[in-house]
């Protein structure tokens, strides 16, 4: 299941800035991780040579450490289910990634933005007003009438 | 600060070319579309000039401002070009709108967030995007660069609107409310008009909105709109007082209203809509346009008037002659 917390929240689990948090944290088994590979290839287009070495098509060869912001978010959403990431670092074409995720585990997100989550029926729980909405008509009117962002 | 500047910045694997023209522009968009590494490249060319590898051409000093000190140093900045990228903890605090207010600086800030406190245009929010199929040059796309026409979802043709929101409610409202008669309702504000526009629900709805200001509103408006699959028609000029000006009621050198930048000083002015507000005051001071935000005055309220202002607004949503159908109401009254 999927649980996104709407715009601010004040809890110590919280990672503002994941890109960083990524950097100092991940475990090299998490780069060569299929799941993670698919995502490095879908979101950067980048082919994971190995834990340490990416191959972008824009930069050439790239630490791990200079995947997008987006992709180490994902990663992280995966890997670290004690946290609460900071979603706001993915654009809309991280959202399907999110919800596979969230179809194996429950997570937490923080969002200050109204991802497109697509058209397909989803299960998410707006953690704010304790509600589940399963599709982006009542996500969006969710967020908005409460004004959570 | 003042100008256009265009923004030219690359190694040997990337390159990135943009227009910044006003003190306030957002970077959004997917991810892995090349934000991050737009400001690494920046960051690392003022950490070490030439030295880098990088070539950086602009005719003004770019900046990168992370979260370290950030208040210390913005003060101390003039005349940059402020690239701060989504990391930066501060971009949503009272502190950074105050600084940002008066600053001799422009700002070039990446996030997807809504900045409410920052009153950026609806025309100067951009996604980054690959500009050839070599996928070695890029360029800047905007997301909303042509207001009317992006917003008309599903709209092709003429749209005859059964509810008109107004995002003032003073002059704005009062002027429009002579040209949509009863149908035009005054949001009171550009954080009500999400409210407004789901209050209508299925009716035809049309909201008028302070373009110039309204950046921060437009990204929540827009989802909702594409997803609620409603008939709405977002418009939005710079402002009112630019559809004044523009109206031609006073003279006005066209290139005020036309190369703006180079007029509308950052120092002076937070956003363009409180220059073509200045403008509309200074310009109608001694006449009988004399600008009131309150109140309309009466001759703008005349039919030669009205049709001045119905020649600036776009086509495909004036109104069949609605204020000859309010003038005719009133006479009966």
């Amino acid at each position: 299941m999927l649980r996104i917390y709407y715009g601010e929240p004040e809890s110590p689990k919280y990672i503002f800035n994941p890109d960083v948090f990524f950097n100092n944290t991940y475990e090299e088994e998490w780069i060569t991780d299929p799941l993670s590979m698919k995502m490095i290839k879908d979101i950067d287009g980048s082919e994971v040579k190995g834990s340490r070495l990416i191959d972008s098509p824009f930069l050439g060869a790239i630490p791990t450490e200079r995947l997008s912001g987006g992709v180490k978010t994902l990663i992280l959403m995966n890997f670290d289910t004690e946290h609460i990431f900071n979603a706001s670092a993915c654009g809309d074409n991280c959202a399907s990634w999110i919800l596979k995720i969230a179809q194996n585990k429950d997570i937490t997100i923080r969002l200050g933005y109204l991802m497109n989550f697509g058209e397909s029926r989803f299960n998410i729980e707006i953690v704010n007003i304790n509600k589940i909405v399963h599709t982006m008509k009542e996500l969006n009117e969710a967020v908005l009438d409460n004004q959570l962002i | 600060m003042v100008g256009k500047y265009e923004i030219k910045v690359y190694n040997n694997k990337v390159q990135y070319k943009l227009t910044i023209k006003r003190n306030i522009t957002i970077l959004q968009g997917n991810s892995a579309t090349g934000k991050t590494e737009l400001i690494r490249l920046i960051s690392e060319y003022e950490a070490n000039g030439a030295s880098s590898g990088i070539t950086l051409n602009c005719d003004k000093k770019c900046t990168v401002l992370t979260s370290v000190d950030w208040e210390l140093r913005l003060l101390s900045l003039k005349e940059h070009i402020i690239f701060i990228d989504e990391t930066a903890n501060f971009i949503k605090s009272k502190r950074f709108a105050e600084l940002v207010k008066g600053s001799d600086n422009y700002f070039v800030i990446v996030t997807r967030d809504d900045l409410s406190q920052l009153p950026y245009s609806v025309d100067e929010i951009y996604g980054l995007k690959n500009a050839s199929d070599s996928q070695k040059y890029k360029n800047y796309k905007r997301i909303y660069n042509e207001m009317y026409k992006l917003y008309c979802f599903d709209v092709r043709e003429r749209f005859d609107p059964d509810v008109v929101i107004t995002e003032d409610s003073n002059s704005g409202h009062e002027l429009f409310r002579l040209l949509y008669n009863d149908k035009c309702i005054a949001a009171n504000g550009k954080s009500n008009i999400y409210q407004c526009i789901s209050k209508a629900k299925q009716k035809k709805t049309l909201a008028i909105v302070d373009g110039a200001a309204f950046g921060s509103e437009i990204g929540k408006i827009y989802r909702y709109i594409e997803t609620s699959h409603i008939k709405c028609v977002l418009y939005a000029p710079e402002s009112f007082e630019y559809l004044l000006l523009e109206a031609g009621f006073v003279d006005v050198p066209k290139d005020m209203l036309k190369k703006t930048h180079q007029y509308a000083d950052s120092v002076k002015y937070m956003s363009w809509e409180e220059y073509y507000t200045d403008l509309l005051f200074q310009k109608t001071r001694d006449t009988v346009y004399k600008y009131k935000k309150s109140k309309l005055a009466s001759a703008y309220k005349t039919e030669t008037a009205l049709t001045k202002i119905l020649s600036v607004i776009p086509n495909k949503i004036i109104p069949n002659n609605s204020f000859n159908n309010k003038r005719e109401n009133d006479e009966e009254k």
